[in-house]
């Protein structure tokens, strides 16, 4: 008994609650993943993108490869179905467009990492954003070769955005350097110990509903009718009673949408959140951060 | 106290003989996470051998790769000599492309100075240090930490020993990088095998590591630039900044400096101090099989 209690209390103390972190200053968001349903990963990300949204950010979402392998169409169409689904779930979230960067999917090691991080880095300069959200390029065990590429690639092109002897001939356009301030890193919570988030971004009910459908519309990978007849076939759920198979399982998406958001909320004291890997404007500088906050002042 | 005496006199004949190789992607890194020991190896009568792999050619605010690259260059020797280094070897790679380079490549070219040099002591990035944003930090840890191995074994570039490039295995090992990752005092495992923290204090060689971080003149205006732009972005200003001359660029690498010693010398008793992850011999043998 004494021992169970201890486990309990040990699990208690053990889950301390993050900080709950703010959405930065600022008006542009840019969303850099490598897939069209990634503002998804853990179960999260789609919350936070429609609070940037509804705070005042305008956001676009890069979508690195073509997801040809993603649903059961074949390749052509699983491009084409996936592309559909992804400017609707944007939509829905809020986003402005998407960028597809037409990388082949799950074929993304064996691509040049400088070009893939050549094509953020303009397009991080074109749309000057005060914010990125990204795969965790220190994240361990992602099993996926494209998760990999992109968060590898997106961990040089924000601050080399910045540098004028990068890519060059970008300015004869009339762009300029600019490096991302704020970062929001993105990885299972649940795979080893590389991504230990520091920050909980809380949630309202509007945006976790605007991100449970954001999920759903995702038909060609997720709510898989099979999977909702399998289930029913074992339990009964009175709330799909009536409802077709594809419906069922487009309420059960959005139910584990709903669940995963209060989860996080739970453990970090609020109703709804999702949580994140967050770097600020200066922990790049360790050695200077403390100086550069405390001693600057309004112009 | 007789002992004490002897055993000073003892460590500062080994140091006179001990042969140093640092490693570092870029001009700055090494100065920053790991110059005050190596300035106090020197400082014991070490000789120091530096290889830079990349040319730093992007680090600059105004001025074109070609001429940031030999600026820099310039200046990384001033910083070495200050640090007491010896040899200065600089690779050239371009920076920011090292994603792009053959790992076996760089490695070989490592594994050159490994067995010319056959340094008692090297000191590499971190490759396993987690947020550090410059990836070529970690594309040089893992040539260099797979140059160490490979140099000490016969069968990686057989014609490196024709022309009297013995094979080599460097003793011990300090790994460095500047305090990005939350995890870093964590002992990643207590095996034998797995290289520990280790804090060691440069209290007596700050001012050199300053001196030497203050010589690399180009990338700290560039720095110091980059921050007044973005604070004058966003309606701030640092006052410091308001003319960002030798004066004030120097006064800030100063802060910079003094407060990653201080980061450093959290929780070790020491007033300024280096982080590190360290294999020595212990890492090679274990104690049951020596």
């Amino acid at each position: 008994m004494r021992l169970l209690i201890a486990l309990v209390l040990a699990g208690v103390l053990g889950a301390q609650p993050l900080p709950l972190g703010r959405i930065p200053p600022g008006r542009t968001l840019l969303v850099i993943e490598p897939h069209h349903d990634d503002h998804t990963t853990d179960y999260g990300m789609g919350g936070l993108i429609a609070r940037f949204v509804e705070e005042g950010h305008r956001a676009w979402y890069v979508r690195a490869s073509n997801d040809e392998k993603d649903g059961a169409h074949g390749y052509p169409h699983n491009d084409m179905i996936n592309l559909r689904e992804s400017l609707e779930a944007t939509r829905i979230l809020g986003m402005e467009g998407v960028h597809g960067l037409n990388w082949r999917n799950d074929y993304m090691d064996s691509i040049p990492l400088n070009e893939l991080r050549a094509q953020l880095i303009l397009l991080i300069r074109k749309h000057r954003p005060d914010a990125v959200l990204g795969h965790d390029p220190w994240a361990h065990y992602d099993r996926n070769p494209d998760h990999r590429k992109v968060a590898r690639a997106l961990a040089e092109a924000y601050w080399m955005a910045g540098l004028a002897n990068v890519h060059p001939e970008h300015f004869e356009l009339g762009l300029k350097p600019h490096r991302v301030p704020y970062l929001f890193f993105k990885a299972r919570v649940d795979y080893g110990k590389g991504h230990e988030p520091n920050v909980a971004m809380e949630l309202t009910e509007s945006q976790v509903r605007k991100k449970m459908k954001a999920y759903s519309t995702h038909r060609n990978v997720y709510a898989s009718p099979a999977m909702a007849r399998a289930v029913r076939a074992q339990i009964e759920i009175p709330e799909v009673k009536g409802l077709t198979d594809e419906e069922a399982a487009v309420r059960f998406e959005e139910w584990h949408m709903e669940w995963i958001s209060r989860k996080r909320g739970r453990e970090n004291g609020v109703r709804y959140a999702e949580v994140y890997f967050y770097r600020d404007e200066f922990d790049h500088l360790p050695g200077l951060k403390n100086y550069i906050t405390s001693n600057t002042v309004k112009q | 106290m007789k002992l004490r005496l002897l055993l000073c006199m003892a460590m500062s004949l080994l140091a006179q003989d001990q042969k140093v190789l640092v490693i570092t992607a870029d001009a700055s890194d090494y100065v920053l996470a790991a110059g005050g020991t190596i300035a106090g190896m020197a400082a014991s009568g070490a000789t120091v051998w530096l290889v830079r792999v990349t040319n730093d050619d992007k680090d600059s605010w105004d001025l074109p790769p070609e001429e940031t690259a030999r600026r820099t260059r310039e200046e990384s020797e001033r910083a070495a000599r200050i640090l007491g280094i010896g040899k200065v070897v600089s690779l050239g790679y371009r920076a920011g492309e090292l994603g792009g380079v053959s790992p076996t490549e760089l490695r070989d070219r490592l594994m050159f100075y490994v067995r010319s040099f056959k340094p008692g002591v090297m000191f590499i990035p971190n490759p396993y240090a987690e947020y550090v944003e410059v990836l070529d930090r970690y594309y040089t840890g893992q040539a260099a930490e797979e140059a160490r191995r490979a140099a000490s074994l016969a069968n990686f570039q057989p014609p490196f020993a024709s022309v009297g490039l013995e094979t080599h295995l460097t003793p011990e090992l300090y790994y460095y990088a500047q305090p990005f990752d939350p995890r870093r005092r964590e002992a990643e495992s207590t095996a034998t095998f797995a290289p520990q923290p280790k804090a060691l204090d440069i209290a007596p060689m700050l001012a050199k590591k300053i001196q030497a971080a203050q010589a690399l003149k180009t990338v700290n205006h560039a720095l110091a630039m980059r921050i007044q732009q973005r604070l004058q972005e966003t309606g701030r200003r640092l006052p410091l900044l308001d003319r960002v001359d030798d004066d004030a660029v120097g006064k800030l690498v100063e802060i910079n400096v003094r407060k990653l010693a201080e980061i450093g010398a959290q929780g070790t008793g020491y007033s300024a101090a280096e982080e590190f992850h360290y294999a020595g011999v212990e890492y090679q043998i274990p104690a049951k099989y020596r």
